[in-house]
Parts: C-alpha cells; structure tokens; sequence
C-alpha cells in the first residue's frame, strides 16, 4: 500500500468517529463565528432585510449592504455602552467576595469532624441532636421567648439541618451548599424576584431593625456617625498606603515585574475610584468616566512609589510580569477589605441623614431603585457562587496540599491564621488565580438571566450580554448586535490570552 | 488529634457554624415552599408559616388554565423535557465518539482539529448565537422545537471532557481487545465506554439540566405559546400573576424539585465530573 494512500484511510477511520460531532462543530460553531465576523460589517436588520416580509408587502427585497465600520464607530459614540459596560464591570465587583466565600465553605468542609456515621451510630447522632434542638427551644421558651410560628419553624429547620449534617457529615453540607448554584435558573430568580419585592419577606424582615435603629441613630449625636465613618474610611486609606508599599517593596527586592507592579497598583486604587465616581455625578455619568480615573489613580501610585524609591532604584532582572499571579491575588484580597471598610464607613455616615426623615430608615424597593437593583443582583449572584463548582475545585486544591507543609507548620509553633497565610493561601494560588479567570470571563457574559428575569433590565442592570439580547432580538438590527458580540468577544480573548502568557508561567513558578 | 476532648468540642462547633451556614443557604427554599401553601392575599404576610389552612389545591390550580389563573405548566414541563432529553441523547452520543476517535485512533491532522475544538471552548457563545438565529430563520426551524434542540446537539466541552474520562483508561485495554480480534467498534462498544461511565453520566447530568434551564435561547426562538419551555413559560406566568404569588411560588417549587432530587442521587458523580473538567488539557 502506497503512504499516501494508507494515511488517507486513516484520515477516513478517524474522521468516522469525529465526523458527527465535526459537522455539528462546523455547522453551528465555526461557521456562526465566521459569518457574525461578517455581520458585523454590514447594515444587517430583520425589520429592514427580510425577505418574507418583503413579499408580502409586494416590495423588492433588497439584502444588507456592507458599512465597514458603521457599526463600531456607531457603538462607541453612544452612551449606552460605556454605560452597560459600566454595569458589568461593577456586578463584576462581587468576584472577590464569591470567591473568597466559596473558599471559607472549602476550609470548613475539609477540616476533620465526626460525621460520616453509619448503623446505630448515625440514628444515636440524630436523635441526640433532635433532643438538643427540641431542649433548646424549650429552654428559650421558658425564658419568656415569644412563641410565633415563624421561629419555631426557623429552630426546627435548623435543628433538622445540624442532625442530618451529624449524620452525613460533610457531604450533607457539601450538598445544601452546592444547591443554589446546580438550581439557579428562571424558577429561581422569580422567586428572589418576589424575596426582593417592596413587600416580601427580606423587607418584612428588615422592617423591625430598621426601626429600632432610626430610634438609637436619632438618639445619638450625628458627629458620633461622622467620626466613626471617617475612621473607616482612614482605615481603607490606610490599608491603600500599606498596601502600596507592599508591592513597591516586593518590586524592589526583585520579586516582582514592572508589568505586574503596575497592575497590581491600579487594582487596589479600583475602591477608591469607584467612590470618586460615585460621589462625583449622577447615576449613570460616573460608571462612564471610570476608567479615565483608573489608569490616573494608577499612575499616581506608581510615580509615587517611585519617587520614594528612587534613591535605592537599582537595575531588576526580572521580567514583566513575574510575580504576577500572587501580586493580583494580593491585591483583590486587599481591594476586598478596602470596599468593605469604605461602603460601612459611607453607610454610617448617610446613617443620621436618612434616619431623621420623615419615615426614619426604610427599607429599600430593592429591585427598582439604581443604588439598590446592582447591590440586590450581587448579593444574589454571591448566594449562587458560594457553594459553587468553585467550591469544589478548592475542596479538590485542599486535598491536594501535601500533610507535610502543616505537620512543618505546626512545628514550628504557627498559629491557625500563619497556617492559612503561609501553607494553605500559597497552595490554592494556582486553584484562585484559575477561578478568578474563569469567574472574569464569565462576569463578561454574563448578568443576562437575572437582569431579565428581575429587572428586565431597568434600574442601572443591563449588561453588556443583556444589550445584545435587545439589539439584535429585540430591535432585530443583526448587524449592531454582532459588532457588539464581537467587542465584548475582544474583551474575553483579552483576558484569556493574559491568563495563557502570565497564568502558565505563574503556576510554574 | 492529641487532645480528644479537643477534638469533639471542635468539631461540635464546626457542626454548628456549618449547620447555621447551611441554613441560611436553604432559607429562600423554604419560603418558596410555604408560599406555595399560602393564599393569594396572605403570600407577603409576615408569618412564613400559612395562617389557616395549608392550600394544597395551589398545586393544582397551577395546571388549571379554564379560570384563567393556572398556566399550561405540564405542556411547558413536557416541552423542557423533550428538547433537554433529545439533546442530551445526541450530544452524549456523538461526544462519546468524537472523544473515541480524538483518544483512542491515531489519525494525521487529530491534534490540530482537537486544538481547534480547544480554542473555541473559550468563545463567549453569544457571538455564534446571532448568526444561528438567522440560520434557524432559513432552515425554518424558528419557534420549534428542533430548532432548541439540533444547534445544542453538538458540544466542544463534552468531547473535551469525555475525552479527559478516556485518557485514563489504559491503552494497555486496547490492544488486549485487538489481540482477540475485536473491531472499532466492538472496542468502543464493549470496552471503553462501560469504563468511561461515570463521565458519560456527568455528561448527561450536565447536558441535561443545562438544557431544562437554558433560558436565553428559548426565549429569542420560541413566540407560540404551546411550544414554550418551562422556563419562558415560568417568566410569561410571572408577568401575568403579579397577583397570584402563591401560584408562581408553587409552579417554581414544582420545576426547581426534580433538580433537587436529581442531585442529591447523582451528586458522587457530579463532583468528580466537575473537579476533572477543570484541568486544564
């Protein structure tokens, strides 16, 4: 048999097996891919450039015409997408915090507890935490606790809990956690929908507090509030400045890329910029000017960093970007700690303000106000991601952390919190900087079922997967829309290309 | 531990921060459920427990479309359940044998069309949807059903994780099977893919819940109304039942349970399917 020949029938046995799924592949992946590429060069517009309905108007069908780059040009003129973009970019904000639950759930779960029971065993455990639960209630009553229906239910769903999770041990809360993300869907966004509603139960919840708090807030100076909300903000300012030393530091002693420095800087200025933004203008102007204000915080820092360095400034011989994967993760973690401390420290402040109205302090119209729709869609979004496949992909990094780097630890004396800083945090960077990639790229796409489903849309929701849903199925222009589909794809590969040249040489590290 | 009492004192705490975790977690679950219960008028009320009697008729009147409160739910149920169950089918299927073919036969040009399978798995889906959408229009499958379920047929991450599953059945199994004289397809068939189960199991799990979820899709294709899926049924039933809380809350807990139950069973394969397809190839 001639080579040729034999290579080409083995082409053909190959391509047996592939062939189905090949044609599929070309049919609806590939070829989609080429052809929206052309889309978005052209006037493309059902209403206009349809066939059938020009016949049975009796018109001459004329097809879509090549613009160039009408659409783009179109697309970056008009404020609704430095806007829509704006509101991906901050539902993108609950990424630290998501994951940095999900890795508190890992944590807990993989620490030895007793569980796992099986024959008489298990039914002793979940008759002994029934009869704890019951005993407990019953303790609570006799101490004058108010019977209503609502907290017993709460004290036996809870009891209910703890004995299954003392029966089934960690796989039962494994499971309980990973339910919100394996159900989320349209069912399950109505039903927050109506948990957010002006007067569903998180409101009815929020009520009471809310009431004793215009009491106590009334009842306090306001400067008391403004003091304690300054220093929080002096703490998120401090941990800006340490912070920003930190890096400067570890760019000096040769551990870390300019690249990476600069990087990292702009990251941990995102908190304080965000708050320029937002006390700088209206609901939607800020979200615009926000990226000009970035790169100016990050420049700031920088120069400052190296003017105060200067006189020690030696020629480095590291890369750009070496040291990347850990400066980033450093710098969200950090960045997650500045946004807690500055939104409390505005929070208290506004305290005295809203509290002396009218009606005192009320609870929000969560999904229908532009402060309150983004917070609701993250906290949902984070009740989602909590328990997530994220989750799992650390309980898989922390059974993979070898026993010998803790027996080591636990040597030389280190305390629970030095074991996660120097043991644990270092062996799941790989496992982070993965997640927190895939949680970006995701971010990207992502918001268009619950800003549907709850808001359809309105109160500063619409995202940039949620803008092409309206342009090219709900206005029918194909064409604008496959230009926007093609930006926000330039966003993806920009991401996945950075975590391919700098997330491989970080986990060979 | 060295210390026992130590030991047990830790791990009763570790049983309470979870189980409290836990509880807060499940917390919505368990208002949709009592909502259900409730009146139209009382859903809001402040008690999550239904004051009077439990109105189990809820669960029927959410299939009672003659008073014109009800929605056509087990339509929309048998809807979801078809284009997942079909898509699922075939995706598996030919998943399985793209994934035989990019494992287990050596062909010219195998790791160039893998590679091109690999670089596509990142693109954001929304760019081929559009150009689908139009495709759909000329092959006239708008607003039908084959048309969900034939461009979801064909899935680049189920032959990537399946074949993840098969590289790690040993080819040492492949050339035992040649030496007794079995085909191709007799090495799939018998050999590989009852090894390959617990991938092929995750793959339908997935697929299928995937595809009784899918929302997006659904909604820019589908307009009449007997050919909605249960989700686009569940957002029309909400745009409608502003009113009606109690229904809504009863036809979600309906279309969220079968999902429940479905994981708690398959959850051991799930994990590890999850845990495996996040490798990087």
């Amino acid at each position: 048999m001639k080579p040729q020949l034999h290579n080409i029938k083995r082409i053909g046995s190959g391509l047996l097996w592939v062939g189905p799924n090949l044609l599929g592949f070309a049919a609806f992946t590939l070829f989609p891919l080429l052809f929206s590429l052309y889309m978005a060069f052209t006037n493309w517009d059902l209403t206009r450039h349809n066939a059938l309905m020009a016949q049975q108007l009796g018109e001459q069908y004329e097809g879509p015409r090549i613009v160039g780059l009408a659409n783009f040009v179109h697309l970056f003129q008009s404020p609704r997408f430095g806007e829509y973009l704006g509101n991906t970019l901050f539902l993108m904000l609950a990424i630290p915090f998501n994951i940095a639950a999900s890795l508190t759930l890992a944590i807990l779960l993989s620490k030895p507890m007793f569980g796992k029971a099986s024959g008489t065993a298990k039914h002793v455990r979940i008759i002994l935490a029934g009869f704890v639960g019951v005993f407990g209630l019953g303790v609570l009553i006799m101490l004058g606790l108010r019977i209503e229906a609502t907290i017993i239910l709460f004290c036996t769903v809870l009891t209910l809990v703890l004995a299954l999770g003392m029966a089934g041990g960690s796989t039962l809360y494994r499971t309980l956690f990973y339910l919100p993300h394996f159900t989320a869907g349209v069912a399950v966004y109505i039903l927050w929908k109506r948990l957010y509603s002006l007067s569903g139960p998180i409101n009815t919840t929020l009520a009471e507090p809310l009431h004793k708090a215009t009491v106590i807030t009334n009842s306090t100076p306001a400067i008391l509030f403004a003091v304690a909300g300054g220093l929080f903000f002096i703490g998120a300012a401090a941990v800006l400045l340490w912070s920003l030393r930190a890096f400067a530091r570890t760019w000096r002693d040769g551990e870390l890329g300019t690249g990476a420095l600069v990087i990292a800087n702009t990251v941990a200025c995102l908190p304080v910029v965000i708050a320029v933004a937002w006390w700088s203008g209206s609901a939607y102007g800020p979200l615009r000017i926000m990226p000009w204000l970035l790169v100016a915080g990050g420049a700031v820092a920088l120069s400052v960093q190296i003017v105060s360095l200067r006189r020690r400034f030696t020629g480095r011989p590291v890369q750009t970007f070496d040291g990347f994967g850990s400066v980033l993760l450093s710098a969200l973690i950090r960045l997650t700690i500045m946004m807690v401390l500055m939104g409390l420290g505005a929070f208290i402040c506004q305290l005295p303000l809203h509290a002396a109205g009218r009606d005192g302090l009320q609870p929000p119209d969560w999904l229908n106000q532009h402060t309150w729709a983004k917070p609701a869609i993250m906290v949902m979004g984070f009740w989602a991601a909590l328990g997530s496949n994220n989750m799992l992909l650390y309980l898989a990094g922390l059974s993979n952390v070898p026993p010998e780097l803790y027996e080591a630890a636990d040597i030389d004396g280190a305390s629970g919190l030095q074991r996660f800083w120097h043991v644990t945090w270092p062996q799941l960077a790989p496992t982070t900087f993965f997640i927190f990639i895939m949680s970006v790229i995701g971010g990207l796409q992502g918001g268009f079922d619950a800003a549907r489903v709850l808001t359809e849309g309105g109160a500063g929701t619409t995202t940039l997967s949620y803008f092409i849903y309206t342009s090219a199925f709900v206005d029918l222009g194909l064409g604008y829309g496959s230009a926007i589909a093609w930006v926000l794809f330039a966003l993806v590969l920009v991401v996945t290309l950075f975590n391919w040249k700098i997330g491989n040489t970080y986990v060979n590290d | 531990m060295t210390d026992k009492h130590r030991g047990i004192w830790s791990s009763v705490t570790l049983h309470v921060v979870l189980s409290v975790m836990a509880f807060m977690v499940i917390l919505p679950f368990v208002w949709m459920v009592l909502a259900s219960f409730k009146t139209g008028d009382t859903v809001y009320s402040e008690s999550w427990l239904p004051q009077g009697p439990w109105q189990f008729q809820n669960y029927g009147d959410v299939f009672n479309i003659q008073n014109g409160r009800g929605i056509d739910f087990d339509r929309y149920m048998t809807n979801s359940i078809f284009v997942a169950a079909w898509v699922t089918f075939l995706q598996v299927l030919t998943s399985a044998m793209a994934a035989f073919g990019f494992s287990r036969i050596e062909w010219p040009g195998r790791d160039k069309v893998f590679l091109l399978y690999l670089s596509t798995m990142m693109l954001p889906g929304l760019v081929m949807m559009i150009p689908n959408y139009k495709l759909m229009i000329t092959l006239g499958l708008v607003d039908s059903l084959p048309g969900l379920i034939i461009p979801a047929a064909f899935s680049t991450f189920g032959t990537f994780l399946l074949r993840q599953f098969m590289l790690a059945i040993p080819k040492s199994l492949d050339e035992a099977a040649e030496i007794d004289g079995a085909s191709k397809w007799q090495l799939f068939w018998d050999v590989i893919l009852p090894l390959a189960r617990p991938g092929l199991i995750t793959l339908t799990i997935f697929t299928f819940i995937g595809n009784y979820q899918s929302f997006f899709w659904p909604l820019v294709m589908l307009s009449t109304r007997d050919r909605y899926t249960l989700p686009i049924g569940l957002l029309m039933f909400d745009g409608q039942a502003s009113f009606s809380g109690h229904l809504l809350m009863a036809a979600a807990t309906m279309s969220v349970l079968p999902m429940i139950v479905l994981f708690v069973v398959l959850q051991k394969y799930l994990v590890k399917g999850i845990q495996l397809g996040a490798v990087k190839g």
